[in-house]
């Protein structure tokens, strides 16, 4: 400071007790504003100065401006690049071509006058002054004024930089704090929660709260594509061709940088029209399960990376639950399911006969195997009077409960009327009209039965819908008992059912199947045919009931090879002796 | 466990939500359930104050911004008072001091509303 200071000794010492005062005015500060603005003040005042600028070096060789007077106020936050920036006073006007770039800017300002704010030998910062009032220069004695005011400052501005740096950090991580407490906040509240539509809630409040949107919407894998389950948005976006190609989104993306990518384009443009800002995806295991989309932020300013990856942990940690959910609420509907069926596979049992009477001089033999869904397959045998029994096979529409409990209200029918002396056609008519009572227009029952008088050997039948029973006469020859009418359970009897009689002799066999037999399909979804089954007991009619039906079981199996049984199988054979 | 209370008090148009104890993820669908009450009601001049509100999470503070609109559409407004420093720091942390008036005490909020009546 010494050698620095003025020649004449009078001028220095009257400089000195103002420099003083500034110095201790600025050291006691740690405003960094106010430091600034006191020294572009100071010096503008000292040397009779309107325009002045004071530059923060914030970045290597990038200067902002962070105080400035006589210029418009809209300079203030912008920055300059300056390479090599001067270590002593210096005129921009008079600066190398080499620094034209940034020098243009203090041309363009008129500044006269560049120095650097130097603290610990480190360039900290930059002051220029425009022209003094009247066009005075500056003399030597007065740049060394400036050089030291500026130098005086140096540290304290250094000191209040530093300070302002670390409340940034401090609050940078206070958010980064907040922001794991919502994730930890989050996570222990999914834990507990199995319900996707409470988890979808939860997502939506810690968004809106934690980036400050009113828009968005949160899409959720639906079957393959994207479904919305969450919005507030003013204007439809949600059509297939934009959720589609939300599907294939690998990463949280800013709209604005989805729209220059081809794959993206249309579904950025519609989103875009709607409002939307940034899609964050929600994956799974590399698989897209569902979307968030986001609005503006309230407070201004736009997302930045590290919002989306936040969002993005976000995002994942939900729809881990939500998946959760999901296939929690599956299995319990799968063992809902299984109960029924449970339930169903119980009911169409108890229906079964447990044996099959026995009649003089015939032999009978049948099989129920229900498939998984229980199809409603049913038989049955009876004795009526001393010679006489009834058989009956039927299948009803539908599958599970529904078409056991149809099934025992058309056995208890059965039932009721076998015994009553009733013909068969009108005793078929009444079963079906009950029936018709019984159940909406979607159920109908395929319906064959008949009454066997063991003494004439007269077998009356009525076959309501259902696959004709084949009949092998001893002699080689086949029928088919198809006489009767319509299904049960369509409409009320108007025309009568028509019945036949057919007399058994020693050595016919009737086959009655239930289309679970002919339609068994193999891995290929063919068939096995009625014809295929007729080919299969035509050469071993000669067997016992026990053993025919065991046969063509075997022939089911090879057809099948394994293909999951769809239907019930249910086969009943009467043979005479 | 974090507990969690909500207390509305209704006098002269205004009604007033006493937050206490913990407003996170477990708790925010309480406060949900209260403004969607006041909704229904109709009342739209609403002050929270939360002299007794020890915690709040982002989930707790995205109740406030899921009804902001409908409160505001409906020419009312959700003020908040009495908040402490650590939960004040949490609203600022988030930039919602320019979405929300926050006073210091709940008197000051009476007046801004009552205020806005009268003109």
């Amino acid at each position: 400071m010494q050698s620095k200071s003025a020649p004449k000794q009078s001028s220095s010492a009257s400089a000195i007790l103002p420099l003083f005062e500034f110095s201790n005015v600025v050291n006691s500060s740690l405003d960094l504003k106010f430091i600034l603005g006191t020294v572009l003040l100071t010096v503008m005042g000292k040397m009779l100065v309107s325009k002045g600028i004071v530059f923060l070096k914030r970045d290597q060789n990038v200067f902002e401006i962070v105080n400035a007077k006589g210029i418009d106020q809209s300079a203030i936050g912008q920055t300059l690049k300056i390479e090599k920036p001067p270590r002593g006073i210096t005129q921009p006007e008079r600066l190398a071509v080499s620094q034209q770039s940034w020098g243009y800017f203090f041309k363009e300002h008129h500044q006269k006058l560049l120095l650097p704010i130097v603290s610990q030998k480190r360039v900290v910062g930059l002051l220029s002054l425009g022209e003094r009032l009247g066009g005075k220069k500056y003399s030597t004695a007065e740049k060394q004024l400036i050089e030291s005011l500026v130098n005086l400052s140096a540290s304290a501005i250094e000191k209040a930089v530093m300070i302002e740096q670390l409340k940034d950090v401090n609050r940078s991580l206070d958010r980064k704090y907040q922001e794991l407490n919502t994730l930890f906040d989050l996570s222990k509240e999914f834990n507990v929660v199995m319900d996707a539509e409470r988890v979808v809630r939860l997502l939506t409040f810690s968004l809106l709260g934690q980036v400050g949107v009113s828009r968005y919407a949160v899409c959720l894998n639906n079957d393959g594509s994207l479904k919305v389950v969450a919005s507030r948005i003013d204007k439809q976006f949600d059509n297939a061709g934009v959720m589609q190609q939300l599907c294939v989104l690998t990463n949280p993306e800013l709209i604005e940088n989805l729209i220059r990518l081809k794959k993206f384009k249309q579904a950025a443009e519609e989103l875009q029209r709607a409002g939307i800002v940034a899609v964050i995806p929600m994956k799974i295991q590399n698989q897209v399960k569902g979307a968030i989309l986001l609005g503006e932020k309230l407070q201004g300013g736009g997302y930045s990376k590290v919002d989306l990856e936040f969002l993005y942990s976000l995002a994942n940690l939900a729809i881990i639950s939500i998946e959760n959910a999901r296939l929690f609420r599956e299995a319990i509907e799968k063992q809902k399911l299984e109960d029924e069926l449970a339930i169903a596979r119980e009911i169409q049992k108890g229906l079964l006969p447990r044996t099959l009477p026995d009649i003089p001089q015939f032999q009978t033999a049948a099989i129920n195997i229900s498939s998984k869904q229980v199809g409603g397959d049913y038989y049955d045998a009876l004795m009526v009077s001393p010679d006489e029994y009834v058989i009956a096979i039927g299948d009803v529409s539908g599958k599970g409960t529904p078409a056991a409990l149809l099934m025992a209200n058309v056995q208890a029918s059965l039932r009721a009327f076998a015994p009553m002396g009733l013909s068969i056609s009108d005793a078929t008519s009444r079963i079906n009209d009950l029936t018709c009572m019984n159940t909406g227009q979607d159920k109908f029952i395929t319906f064959f039965w008949g009454r066997l008088n063991a003494k004439t050997r007269e077998f009356c039948y009525v076959n309501a819908g259902h696959n004709p029973p084949f009949l092998l006469r001893a002699n080689g020859s086949v029928e088919r008992l198809e006489e009767g009418g319509i299904i049960l359970g369509l409409m009320k009897t108007s025309i009568p059912y028509i019945e036949s009689v057919v007399t058994l002799q020693s050595g016919d066999v009737i086959v009655m199947f239930t289309d679970g037999v002919s339609e068994a399909m193999n891995a290929q979804e063919q068939d096995f045919t009625e014809e295929k089954l007729e080919a299969v007991i035509k050469p071993i009619r000669t067997l016992i009931p026990d053993e025919i039906i065991k046969r063509i079981q075997i022939a089911l199996e090879e057809h099948t090879r394994g293909n999951p049984q769809s239907d019930d199988i249910t086969m009943l054979v009467l043979k005479a002796l | 466990m974090s507990e969690f209370k909500i207390n509305q008090r209704d006098g002269e148009g205004i009604s007033v939500i006493d937050l206490k104890g913990y407003l996170d993820a477990h708790t925010a669908t309480d406060l949900e359930t209260a403004f969607q009450k006041l909704l229904n009601d109709k009342k739209y001049n609403i002050i929270v104050n939360c002299r007794d509100l020890s915690y709040i999470s982002s989930a707790g503070l995205g109740v406030f911004m899921a009804y902001i609109e409908d409160v505001r559409k409906n020419n009312g407004d959700i003020k908040l008072s009495n908040m402490s420093p650590k939960v004040y720091n949490v609203f600022d942390l988030l930039g919602f001091p320019i979405l929300y008036e926050i006073y210091k005490d709940e008197q000051e909020a009476i007046v801004k509303f009552k205020a806005k009546a009268k003109s």
